[in-house]
């Protein structure tokens, strides 16, 4: 690309002063409940930007809340099964679409979109019913059914959308090479096609960990609730303070694994990983 | 020594034949090429070969073996996409060592074979780097590399050239052609170019929606081809095609008449259709106004077009087909008249000539050269019988 004089610095300025927009718009929240976690509960209507005093108070009356621990196991738990299984039949169907002739392609692709678009709030009322009556009320299934249900159709169109990207060609060539069927999609297809898992995982993923309509209907207790609804039932140290700062400190600690997670596959998800197969 | 041998092989896709009857056998050692049009069956013959795609009737054979149920895998062909098909995240060394270490070769000897084809094919300052960044020669190169490390019973490339611009093409045909003397593997090499198929070739196969039309080396399907497809498919410019009838045995047409042998005649009259002439432009000469050749056709036509090329000068001329009927050609060919009962005929002449555009000019066709195909069946009838 060539960039030369005016034009590329005026361009830059753009790009630049666009970025910190955005991030700004993004972020400015997050350091909020940043600060507000880290106020102590005197402070916490100060009205400044940052903590005058940091303390961790906040975070130890989290982790001594009796339901908050509890309620990040269950988080983990839930939302880590749920997207291992999602994805797993995700990238099963999203294959066969891809690579397999049959009639109805196009149809699962169409019927996975409308699911897509279903309101889960109109089943919210009969599932909690359901769930009540078969015995999956405030258990862990109760909650990764539906949230499997509500992710494959992303799952699939994501992975379904990498797929298509992969140069089959480099299959048969493996093949060609000396490779067993196996060891071909081994070696060439899976490391392709990672990206695309990747992806689809942490999308999941994160749509299952933030959830709170199913969490905060289908549970009643630390058997199953997760920490958005958890958060819901903070009462703070004492009954007669609002647990705000504590509320800030939950948020935090439930933000950081969606960050790690993002941060540690980021190098993974880089797109054009399969640029280059083909020419051009 | 791979010696293969295709017996009555027939491919069908969902009843419709991709490929016919093939049966033919590739010498140990050979350059084998297969040409054709678009969708004749050249890749699908291939990937029988390779043992990619299934074979529904007939059988190869390598080396006297049926391979009919081999795994690609265990057949010991190298073949060369015309995609590449670069692992696109391996690097130009890990892509080349790939066959060897599904192979399980001792790493030095993977890297000794590596390092050697690297040197053959000047990739050696590549090796690190990714197919990504290479330019479109330098893949071709690493796909090359990537056969000849495994020192293959039988190299297979699939228009390996056809994604590259003009100028590398040659170049890298010239770098194949070397390389497969060198190595002396047995290639089967599919193109839809037939100056790469006249260049490369030890022998030609030429296809036309599945059937093979007719093996030989280059200056058989040049000089005698068996039918009229062949005729048309191979050389550049197309040959001629006129209409032609048989008239007190002599064989008319739309340009003039010309004498024919005896066996020729009782050949001619035996064929029931129409007839078609056929002629290279190479053998239709300019005469200069002064000078009458002995024995010629002479043609006298307004210089269309002038396509001067150097080593070549081509003059288009029309003329029209009078009262002869309009022969059919394959439709593949390309050479369907643009204008309704005309034919432009093409002369490739001396480019010393100084002609221009709309100058009348007098061409002479020598009728040695002339041959005869029957219309309808496309048969050369001007092949000396050999059976
Ligand atoms: N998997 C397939 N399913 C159905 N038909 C196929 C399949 N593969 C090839 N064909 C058909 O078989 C015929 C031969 O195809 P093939 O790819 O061998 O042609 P080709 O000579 O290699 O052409 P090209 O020069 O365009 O590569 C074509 O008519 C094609 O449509
Ligand atoms: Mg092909």
């Amino acid at each position: 690309m060539m960039e030369s004089g005016g034009k590329g610095s005026l361009e830059r300025l753009f790009w630049g002063a666009g970025s910190i927009v955005v991030v700004a718009y993004a972020l400015i929240p997050v350091a909020w409940i940043i600060s507000l976690s880290l106020k102590r509960t005197a402070d916490l209507s100060d009205q400044r930007f940052l903590p005058s005093v940091v303390s961790f108070e906040n975070y130890g009356v989290v982790f001594h809340d009796p339901q908050f621990p509890p309620a990040l196991w269950n988080s983990m738990s839930i939302a880590g099964l749920s997207t291992l299984i999602a994805v797993l039949l995700a990238m099963f169907v999203a294959y066969a679409v891809v690579r397999l002739e049959f009639p109805g392609r196009r149809l699962i692709m169409a019927a996975a979109l409308a699911i897509a678009m279903f309101p889960p709030v109109s089943i919210i009322g009969p599932l909690f019913n359901l769930w009540r009556s078969v015995g999956l009320y405030d258990t862990w299934a109760g909650l990764i059914l539906p949230y499997i249900t509500f992710a494959l159709p992303l799952a699939i169109w994501v992975l379904a959308a990498f797929f298509r990207q992969i140069p089959w060609d480099l299959e048969k060539a493996a093949r060609v090479d000396g490779a067993t069927p196996l060891q071909a999609f081994a070696r060439v297809i899976v490391p392709l096609a990672a990206p695309g898992v990747f992806t689809a995982s942490i999308l999941v993923f994160i749509f299952a960990w933030n959830d709170f309509l199913f969490a905060i209907t289908l549970t009643s207790s630390n058997d199953a609730r997760t920490v958005p609804a958890a958060i819901a039932f903070f009462t703070g140290s004492s009954r007669f303070e609002q647990p705000t700062g504590a509320i800030a400190a939950a948020s935090v600690v439930v933000t950081v694994p969606i960050i790690l997670l993002v941060l540690m596959f980021q190098r993974r998800i880089v797109a054009g990983l399969t640029a280059g197969a083909v020419k051009g | 020594m791979a010696k293969i041998e295709l017996r009555g092989v027939t491919k069908r896709f969902h009843g419709s034949e991709a490929v016919k009857e093939a049966s033919f056998t590739i010498h140990d050692g050979e350059f084998f090429i297969l040409v054709g049009p678009s969708g004749c069956g050249k890749s699908t013959l291939l990937n029988m070969i390779v043992g990619l795609e299934e074979i529904t009737e007939g059988e190869i054979r390598l080396d006297g073996v049926r391979i009919n149920d081999v795994d690609p895998k265990d057949r010991n062909m190298a073949m060369v996409f015309q995609s590449y098909a670069l692992y696109p995240h391996l690097s130009v060394r890990e892509n080349m060592a790939f066959p060897l270490k599904l192979a399980k070769l001792p790493r030095a000897e993977i890297d000794r074979r590596v390092a050697q084809a690297a040197e053959i094919l000047e990739l050696a300052e590549f090796l690190a780097r990714k197919p990504a960044v290479l330019s479109g020669g330098q893949r071709q190169r690493v796909a090359m590399g990537r056969a000849i490390v495994r020192e293959p019973k039988v190299f297979l490339l699939d228009e390996p050239l056809s994604n590259l611009d003009a100028k590398l093409r040659g170049q890298m045909r010239t770098e194949i052609a070397r390389l497969q003397r060198r190595l002396g593997t047995t290639t089967i090499y599919v193109t839809h170019d037939q100056t790469e198929a006249m260049t490369l070739g030890d022998r030609i196969a030429v296809l036309r929606r599945g059937e093979v039309q007719q093996i030989g080396t280059p200056q058989e399907l040049y000089m005698q081809p068996r039918n009229l497809f062949v005729a048309g498919f191979i050389g550049s410019p197309a040959m001629n095609f006129l209409p032609a009838r048989m008239i007190d045995n002599r064989l008319e047409l739309p340009i003039g008449s010309l004498e024919i042998s005896e066996p020729m005649c009782r050949r001619l009259e035996a064929t029931p259709g129409p007839l078609a002439a056929g002629f290279r432009p190479d053998h239709l000469q300019i005469v200069l106004s002064d000078s009458r050749q002995e024995g010629g056709l002479h043609i006298r036509g307004k210089a269309e077009v002038v396509e001067w090329l150097g080593a070549d000068l081509f003059i288009h001329s029309d003329i029209t087909l009078g009262e002869f009927q309009e022969i059919a050609l394959p439709e593949e060919l390309g050479l369907a008249p643009e204008k309704q009962h005309r034919r432009t005929l093409v002369a490739r002449v001396d480019p010393a000539t100084r002609v221009r555009e709309g100058d009348t000019v007098s061409l002479c066709l020598d009728p040695r050269h002339v041959l005869v195909f029957d219309a309808v069946s496309g048969e050369n009838m001007s092949l000396e019988l050999t059976h």
